[in-house]
């Protein structure tokens, strides 16, 4: 059992015996020291911040918190907050994106939960209860080093959107549930006249190292690190998955390797191609009439399952208090971040547009019908790697070397070995620089 | 030759320029310098406290200058130090010599209308933003729709993959610049053509037939300070390129289109090496202080 997970369980365990004084707690009691405070946020241009937006107007007017929230594109957002957090801004608030939680951890720039329930006790709704959360997603996203910095805000999980017809019309009625399947059975049948039976994000960027370069690598039971944080990508494992991948390439669109998400998404939507995995997030663009030829042929199922498992995609963000604010500015930055994320919310956040992270939401028969992702993504959460990709520091230095190289990689400018070799060797000189081969920095990811 | 004297009262109408430009240009220059002094990442630096409220000190430790000498081995920042110079002694003769071009042929009399309209039409890819020229660049040279492709497969049959392939991707990139920055070269060596005397031109034509003697002989010694000029502002462009390339190729695949102001804001901002950073914005400072100098050495002549 991680030992995050059983800081969890220990937490629930604090809160039951805090049950005794349940009946009296309230969000507009708890928040009346506080109001006048002003909370400071960043959101990006999402469902999700769009769905808390909208709701925000009640949360101010019942704890009389102000909630000032800029609007960042994400490719800012790292940059913006790690410049506010150091030369002490406004933010009182971290949004943080489950790669950066040991960035922000290190940096002391985030509270840890436990702490905050210490320092004040009074604004912790009893019933908030932790372990609703998918415990996947709450250690990948908001867990660093066995201690719980925030709960899961903005969720996503890698997904198989498909369109029907044109598996139906090659002689499929179900989904691949293997990547071997979809390599050797659907492939060869759904490539063909202009057609192509999948496409993969590519593009140099994270999409090139999460999307498409890790993707391969854990199915198939490798990894990026081994147990000593030395590259583990000349693995049999990993070599597997990557070839996996090259010899898919034969089935996908040309010019994978400058294929986006707009562009894999649109190649789904204008019936180019049969398959995309995909972030669960697309859901919306994909069902738009607007935006889509398939809407009555879309979908939806969660990734193949390579040798090892599924181990789909994981992404999502949490939201931290902020240690640079002051006492006032944190109790009331907390009690935003637990009503945000809270179980009376989940559901109209939801039908909003936001994905919520608790289970006892989806248990709701309405909301599954209404939006058929969500079986599939509650089954993707079920099992994964919350480091699918490493969550410390170095690891946006690693993606851009991953990134690089991956894409030279695809367009047979390295081989798959020799790629992993150059990789590996620069990856290993950043974590070396970063001191974790000296014992100067503890091997977390 | 006497030295001018001014009164006191015309320093103060040349302070507010001066304090502006010191606190704009020179201030954060002088940061980045002693940033790229320290060893400086911004994850792990906290504020200390400022002077004045101005300026910020950070605990960063002072290394001297280990982030400069660390330069020096760096395969990648070489490779895109040369990735760059390959772009610019690429680009920078092609929209020179385009450039002469478009303004030779606007400064041939006659087609008054048509040439007013081209003058106009010339101005639009300069005023248009960079991320916007990177996005039509996508669009244009998009394998599916783009016009590029579609013309490319009438003329030859076949499509190309030009943003996937490493070669065309360079070529793509380098097209949107010349797109984008030879109307400009067209514009500045117009003007430096209607400088010319009429009745010089006039005579030099009734001397020669040879439209290429009146250039080398009358047109160009006139354009040399138009050309200075280009040489100095496209140079300092095309190596703090960024804004066309990020939204284009990323810099990708590979690292086909990694020029050095993508790679030092991979390191600055991605690694948040600011200290790495700053000493490689140092040395292109240097590097474009360097070429200017040698292109007023060399091509600058006082008409």
């Amino acid at each position: 059992m991680k030992p995050s997970f059983r800081l969890v369980i220990l937490g629930a365990a604090l809160l039951s015996l805090s049950l005794a004084d349940a009946q009296a707690w309230s969000l507009e009691e708890a928040a009346k020291p506080y109001a006048g405070t002003e909370v400071s946020v960043i959101f990006l241009d999402r469902p999700g911040y769009r769905a808390i937006t909208a709701m925000l107007p009640d949360f101010e007017k019942r704890t009389g918190i102000k909630v000032r929230h800029d609007v960042v594109p994400y490719e800012n957002t790292l940059e913006k907050e790690v410049r506010d957090f150091s030369s002490n801004g406004d933010l009182t608030v971290a949004l943080v994106d489950l790669v950066w939680i040991g960035t922000f951890a290190d940096s002391d720039y985030i509270v840890p939960i436990d702490e905050l329930k210490q320092k004040y006790p009074a604004i912790f709704d009893p019933n908030y209860d932790m372990n609703d959360f998918f415990p996947l997603i709450l250690n990948a996203f908001g867990s660093w080093n066995g201690k719980v910095y925030g709960p899961p805000f903005d969720n996503y999980s890698g997904l198989l959107y498909y369109n029907k017809q044109m598996l139906k019309d090659a002689g499929f009625d179900q989904p691949p549930a293997t990547w071997d399947d979809l390599y050797n059975a659907y492939a060869p049948k759904l490539t063909g006249n202009g057609k192509y039976a999948y496409a993969l994000q590519s593009r140099r960027g994270e999409t090139q190292s999460c999307d498409s370069f890790m993707r391969f690598v854990w199915p198939w039971g490798g990894s990026l690190l081994d147990a000593k944080f030395r590259s583990n990508l000349l693995s049999p494992e990993s070599q597997a998955g990557l070839q996996f991948r090259q010899n898919l390439i034969k089935y996908m669109p040309p010019g994978i390797v400058d294929f986006d998400h707009n562009e894999a998404v649109n190649a789904l939507a204008q019936g180019q191609v049969a398959m995309i995995t995909e972030w669960s997030a697309f859901y919306s663009t994909l069902a738009d009439p607007k935006s889509s030829k398939i809407v009555n042929q879309l979908g939806v199922a969660p990734e193949p399952k390579g040798p090892a498992g599924r181990k789909p995609a994981l992404g999502g963000f949490s939201l931290a208090v902020a240690r640079q604010g002051n006492d006032k500015q944190q109790a009331a930055a907390w009690l935003f971040i637990q009503w945000a994320t809270s179980k009376e919310t989940a559901k109209e956040y939801v039908e909003k547009g936001g994905v919520s992270g608790r289970q006892s939401t989806y248990q709701d028969q309405e909301l599954v019908s209404k939006y058929p992702f969500i079986p599939a993504m509650v089954e993707s959460w079920q099992q994964g790697v919350p480091e699918f990709r490493p969550r410390f520091a170095e690891w946006p230095q690693i993606s851009e070397i991953i990134a690089e190289v991956g894409t030279r990689m695809m367009t047979g400018g390295v081989s798959i070995r020799r790629g992993c070799e150059e990789i590996g060797k620069r990856m290993e000189d950043v974590l070396s620089k970063a001191g974790y081969y000296d014992g100067k920095k503890k091997l977390i990811q | 030759m006497n030295k001018k004297t001014y009164s006191t009262r015309a320093f103060f109408f040349v302070a507010p320029a001066v304090i502006a430009l010191l606190t704009v240009g020179i201030l954060p220059l002088i940061f980045a310098l002693c940033t790229s002094l320290q060893q400086f990442v911004l994850t792990k630096v906290h504020l200390k406290g400022t002077v004045l409220g101005l300026w910020p000190i950070y605990d960063a430790p002072f290394v001297g200058l280990q982030n400069y000498l660390s330069l020096l081995s760096d395969q990648s920042f070489l490779a895109a130090l040369g990735r760059t110079f390959l772009f610019l002694i690429i680009n920078l003769p092609i929209q020179l010599v385009l450039g002469t071009v478009i303004a030779l042929l606007l400064h041939k009399p006659g087609n008054d209308r048509l040439k007013s309209v081209a003058r106009v039409c010339l101005v639009i890819p300069m005023a248009t933003t960079f991320a916007v020229v990177g996005l039509i660049g996508r669009l244009m040279f998009n394998n599916d729709f783009g016009v590029i492709d579609y013309f490319w497969s009438l003329l030859f049959g076949h499509k190309v993959q030009w943003l996937a392939d490493p070669a065309l991707a360079f070529v793509s990139v380098s097209a949107m610049d010349c797109w984008q920055w030879t109307p400009f070269c067209a514009l500045v060596l117009y003007s430096s053509l209607t400088m010319v005397p009429l009745e010089i031109e006039e005579a030099a034509k009734l001397e020669t037939d040879k439209w290429w003697h009146v250039l080398q002989r009358v047109q160009i010694p006139f354009m040399l300070p138009g050309i200075t000029a280009i040489l100095i502002l496209r140079t300092a462009d095309i190596l703090k390129m960024f804004d066309v390339i990020f939204v284009m190729t990323r810099g990708g695949p590979g690292s086909a289109t990694e020029l050095m102001s993508i790679y030092v804001q991979r390191v600055g901002f991605r690694a948040f090496e600011q200290s790495t950073a700053s000493a490689q914005a140092i040395v292109m400072l240097i590097i474009s202080i360097v070429l200017s100098r040698i292109y007023i050495r060399l091509v600058y002549r006082e008409i």
